[in-house]
């Protein structure tokens, strides 16, 4: 860290049919995190053939909690869509707090299915019991 | 050198004629005859030599020849007297006076023959319209120091008591406030000018006074010449006010749809009775006044509504439970707010020999949104407390409420199971996708707790895993949250504070009572930030009592005497 | 009002225990002093703050450590919350007086005077809305709006926060609530306060009660001041301009030391991490007395951490290093270059003091 003002927030979104990669550059926090959320569902519905999304986070200087949540609704997103997620180039603080948060299986867990499901139906009533 | 006003005119001499008086006015003629300003010319005998048309019109009954004292006022009379005694001091001052209801400067010069020329210029207008303006002046003056007295307070007796006070300044002798009923009784400010503001709230009977109730409903006002000032009740006029009420004004307070009360101005008997120009000043007065009574009031609701749903939101304040201490700091992000992401509990066991549940966490998010559902969790973990033997369930179970299919709003917690066992203290820790607590033991080494867990509310399903550890006397466990860690700032301005401080700050923290620790971290986290933003920073320290049983709790002797706290 | 004695060896009694941590015995001789006919008032500021202020120098003097220091006054603010709650609710003085605020000013964590100030009134009689540390100002006033007190105590012990007191103080006065200041952020005669507009200065806690039976009055809420108003010599912008660029010049000056001392370069993390704390405090100090336009602020200061640097057998020398390090790089502000030049003075005559054995 320096002294200097905080890095840039820049997204760069890339469509390759089937596949959507977008580029997170700066901090994932508060201020920036709607924007990935916002960048990535564009992509998704104007592009239906999405087989893949790849967040690539090599240019990633830090992420809070609210970054985080905001990869948990992304994830959501793109397995409504019926596609896979996946987390490139994760950098030490992201590894960390995905690590710590234990939900790197879940964010990149393969799409159940080919076929899209309806956004939240998986949520809410199948997780009620614990896996103790 | 004489002023202008004493200089002869062209009046003396005109036109270089010497020719005496009755033909006089040829020669002078229609220079004064048909002036627009009535013009006495008066000899220093006091006798009346001529009149112009425009004085003859002002005193009808005035012949030639008149004695001047008998047909003007004894303003001019007395003055063209003493212009004829000596040489009067020429600039003492315009002369005037009134003559039948008008204002007139008189203004002297010489004639001929010891003659004096008195020009009259009408002033009425002048000074009603210099008049008027300086009262518009000093009354914007007044509303202008009015709102700014009033805006600066958002209390309602303070705003009453402003507002009582300057209206007994600067509209009337005594102004009473009386604000809507609470209940059957009116809270009342009374206020004298040059006297104390005083409050109190009384039942009386607002029908009494005639023009209240109506102003008090919101009708329209009644006007002050409408109201008897004999029919005033004794409750109305405050302690110390001279004399019988002469004028009274009612004045209807408008508050934001609905009233806000009224303001009864006074005057005595002895004084000028309110005109109708001042009731309009005072029912200005009272819009001002009125608006910012409710915007007080408003205020004070909002406050008190926030304070309610605030308390069960705000972190509560810890002591020590069963031997063992603990210590809770708490700070919001944003400075307006007291409230927002991070909690933190303590649920005493039952008995000494249970284990008292600590919980802290910290939900994605800042601010209102973020506190509600913080309140929601401490809720539902308060319900799952007897099921607190196994952590893991408890996390799933809590999991299983939160999951909703609207966000991905989670929160990440450390759960915390402890119970004193001799001079040492036993924890069961788990954490769900929460840093790990530290322990800092009595040689100052200091140890992260080796438990992880999922953070909860989002995922379908939640592991977990719980680490059980000693205390011995003088170590503590701290739980905290990332706000800490992740305060930027320190001297060279954009650090994050980072676990290494954090680190280094507990090691130097071995053998400290438990607040000491949570206020050693939130002070060094504190300075860290200095002035720049932050996350909301909490945290709970655990400690095992460094010396024999702990004595105070709640600030009460305990195990010494007899009177324990329940 | 008389103040009954308490026996002479108690603050050394109870500072025994309070630097020993032991609450138990702490707790114990303030309950026996109470039983033996002591009144709170006098055990409070006689036995109690004493105890405070030597915590304070024992620390100045390297004989105990920070964490000590957090732990003893810990303590001994348990002992004043014992004696809170001492006599049963039935003994004690009904609240009869007034309404009364004290806060700690925003970003000043030495809460302790203020503890102490609020159970002296309390027991005098006033109801009083202890705010403590760590409250900031936005909290403070949205209090008075909902409490209307007679007045606000305001405490501060770190003139650094003294900038922060200025807008609370204006900020009280302009809601119509006169403020109160104390402790010794203000300065030993209360100079400071009255610079900043408080409407009332007081040493100590009976001084403060003092001043509150005497009554203050209420200040005009249409009276609204900048701070411009209050010190004109603000208009210079040097202490804008000093507190804004703090990080580039905290990080210049350890440059530049590191090029003038080369065991500088050596540090460790740690002691490196020390170093730039205390540029940190310097250009902190240097900010706060530019704000004043007072160099005691700075002078004071700077002997103070002398004492301390010395106390630790650290030579001080690289306090005044420092120094011509920042009056190079403000060498365009006269009004700081004096204070400076005045610092550097105040450390050339400040008496070193002998090494203890």
């Amino acid at each position: 860290m320096t002294g200097l003002p905080p890095t840039e927030f820049v997204l760069v979104a890339r469509h390759e049919p089937p596949a959507l990669t977008v580029r997170v550059a700066g901090e994932l926090d508060y201020d920036t995190s709607e924007d990935l959320v916002g960048a990535v569902v564009e992509h998704l519905s104007e592009a239906a053939q999405i087989h893949d999304v790849h967040l690539d986070f090599s240019g990633l200087t830090w992420i809070d909690s609210t970054g985080l949540s905001a990869l948990l609704t992304v994830h959501r997103h793109v397995g409504a869509a019926g596609a896979t997620l996946h987390l490139d180039n994760r950098p030490g603080v992201l590894e960390r707090m995905l690590h710590m948060t234990n939900v790197l299986d879940h964010l990149t867990a393969p799409a159940a299915g080919g076929q899209a499901r309806r956004f939240g139906e998986d949520d809410g009533t199948a997780g009620a019991g614990a896996t103790s | 050198m004489r002023c202008a006003r004493c200089v002869p005119l062209m009046v003396s001499a005109p036109h270089g004629s010497s020719a005496r008086p009755r033909d006089a006015d040829l020669g002078v003629g229609a220079a004064w005859a048909e002036a627009p300003y009535p013009v006495l010319v008066v000899d220093r005998h006091g006798g009346l030599v001529r009149i112009n048309e425009a004085a003859r019109a002002l005193l009808p009954d005035v012949a030639d020849g008149d004695r001047l004292h008998e047909k003007v006022p004894s303003w001019l009379s007395q003055a063209h007297r003493r212009l004829g005694d000596g040489p009067r001091d020429a600039c003492a001052g315009p002369l005037s006076g009134s003559i039948n209801d008008r204002l007139f400067e008189a203004h002297p010069t010489s004639g001929a023959d010891g003659d004096v020329v008195w020009w009259l210029v009408d002033e009425t207008d002048r000074r009603l319209a210099e008049t008027a303006l300086s009262d518009a002046q000093v009354r914007s003056e007044v509303l202008a120091k009015v709102s700014s007295a009033l805006l600066s307070t958002l209390n309602v007796p303070r705003c009453t008591e402003v507002a009582a006070s300057m209206a007994a300044e600067h509209l009337a002798e005594a102004a009473v406030l009386v604000a809507p009923p609470q209940g059957r009784r009116h809270p009342l400010t009374h206020a004298r000018r040059g006297g104390p503001v005083t409050r109190t709230v009384r039942q009386v009977d607002v029908a009494s006074v005639p023009g209240l109730n109506e102003a008090l409903q919101g009708f329209p006002p009644v006007p002050a010449r409408w109201i008897n000032p004999d029919d005033i009740p004794g409750w109305v006029v405050p302690d110390g006010f001279a004399g019988p009420v002469g004028s009274v004004i009612v004045a209807p307070l408008p508050g934001h749809g609905v009233p806000a009360g009224a303001l009864i101005l006074l005057r005595s008997s002895t004084e000028q009775a309110f005109t109708e120009g001042e009731e309009v000043f005072a029912r200005l007065f009272a819009a001002r006044a009125g608006a910012a009574l409710s915007a007080a009031g408003l205020y004070s609701e909002q406050a008190a509504i926030t304070e309610t749903l605030m308390r069960e939101l705000l972190p509560p304040s810890l002591h020590s439970v069963h031997g063992v201490e603990y210590a809770g700091g708490y700070r919001a992000s944003k400075n307006q707010e007291r409230v927002g992401g991070d909690f933190y509990d303590v649920h005493p066991g039952s008995d000494p020999s249970q284990e008292t549940l600590v919980v802290l966490g910290d939900v994605a998010g800042k601010g209102l949104d973020a506190a509600v559902l913080t309140g929601k969790i401490r809720n539902t973990l308060h319900a799952l407390l007897p099921l607190a033997e196994d952590h893991e369930r408890v996390l799933g179970l809590l999991n299983g409420a939160l999951l909703t299919s609207h966000h991905a709003r989670f929160a990440t917690l450390v759960l915390a199971s402890v119970r004193r066992r001799g001079g040492r203290v036993q924890v069961r820790l788990t954490s769900a996708g929460h840093l790990p607590p530290l322990i800092v033991r009595t040689d100052g080494t200091v140890e992260e707790v080796a438990t992880r867990g999922t953070l909860v509310g989002a995922l379908p399903t939640v592991t977990a895993n719980t680490v059980r550890t000693t205390l011995a006397p003088g170590e503590t466990c701290l739980l905290y949250t990332d706000g800490i860690t992740e305060a930027r700032g320190g001297p060279l301005g954009d650090e994050l504070f980072g676990e290494h401080r954090l680190r280094r700050a507990l090691a130097e923290c071995a053998g400290m009572p438990a607040e000491a620790v949570v206020e050693r971290v939130q002070m060094l986290a504190a300075e860290w930030l200095g002035p720049g933003r932050h996350d909301d920073m909490a945290a709970v320290a655990v400690s095992a009592p460094r010396n024999g049983p702990l004595t105070v709790v709640d600030g009460r002797a305990h195990g010494r005497d007899s009177r324990r706290k329940t | 009002m008389s103040h009954p004695t308490v026996p002479a060896e108690l603050p050394d009694q109870l500072w025994e225990a309070v630097a020993d941590g032991d609450e138990h015995t702490a707790v114990d001789i303030v309950h026996r002093a109470l039983a033996d006919g002591a009144d709170e008032e006098t055990l409070l500021l006689e036995v109690i703050a004493p105890v405070q202020r030597r915590i304070g120098t024992e620390w100045a003097a390297d004989r105990i450590s920070v964490a000590q220091e957090h732990a003893a006054t810990a303590i001994n603010e348990r002992v004043v919350g014992f004696l809170a709650h001492a006599r049963p609710e039935g003994e004690r003085r009904a609240p009869d007086r007034g309404r009364v605020t004290v806060s700690c000013i925003d970003g000043e964590w030495h809460a302790f005077p203020a503890r102490l100030v609020t159970e002296v009134l309390r027991l005098r009689g006033w109801r009083v809305d202890y705010l403590g540390a760590q409250t900031p100002t936005a909290h403070l006033i949205a209090h008075l709006h909902c409490t209307n007190p007679d007045a606000v105590l305001l405490s501060g012990s770190i003139p650094t926060h003294l900038p922060t007191a200025h807008s609370a103080i204006t900020a009280c006065q302009a809601i119509g609530v006169p403020v109160l200041a104390g402790g010794r952020a203000f300065g030993p005669d209360g100079r400071r306060a009255r610079a900043l507009g408080a409407d009332e200065w007081a040493a100590d806690a009976r001084g403060a009660a003092a001043v509150l039976e005497a009554g203050l009055a209420q200040p005009c809420p249409t009276a609204i001041r900048q701070a411009t108003d209050d010190l004109p010599h603000l208009d210079d912008q040097e202490y804008t301009m000093v507190a804004q660029s703090r990080p580039q010049l905290v990080k210049q000056t350890l440059v530049d030391l590191e090029d003038r001392f080369p065991a500088v370069r050596g540090y460790g993390d740690a002691q490196r991490e020390r170093t730039v704390e205390d540029i940190a405090h310097i250009v902190d100090f240097l900010a706060t007395a530019l704000y004043l336009d007072e160099p005691d602020v700075f002078t004071a200061f700077l002997t103070w951490t002398a004492d301390i640097l010395e106390a630790r057998h650290v030579p001080a020398r690289s306090l005044t290093a420092g120094l011509d390090i920042l009056a190079v790089q403000l060498r365009d502000f006269p009004r700081t270059v004096r204070l400076l030049h005045a610092g550097t003075a105040a450390l050339r005559d400040h008496p070193v003091p002998g090494i203890r054995a």
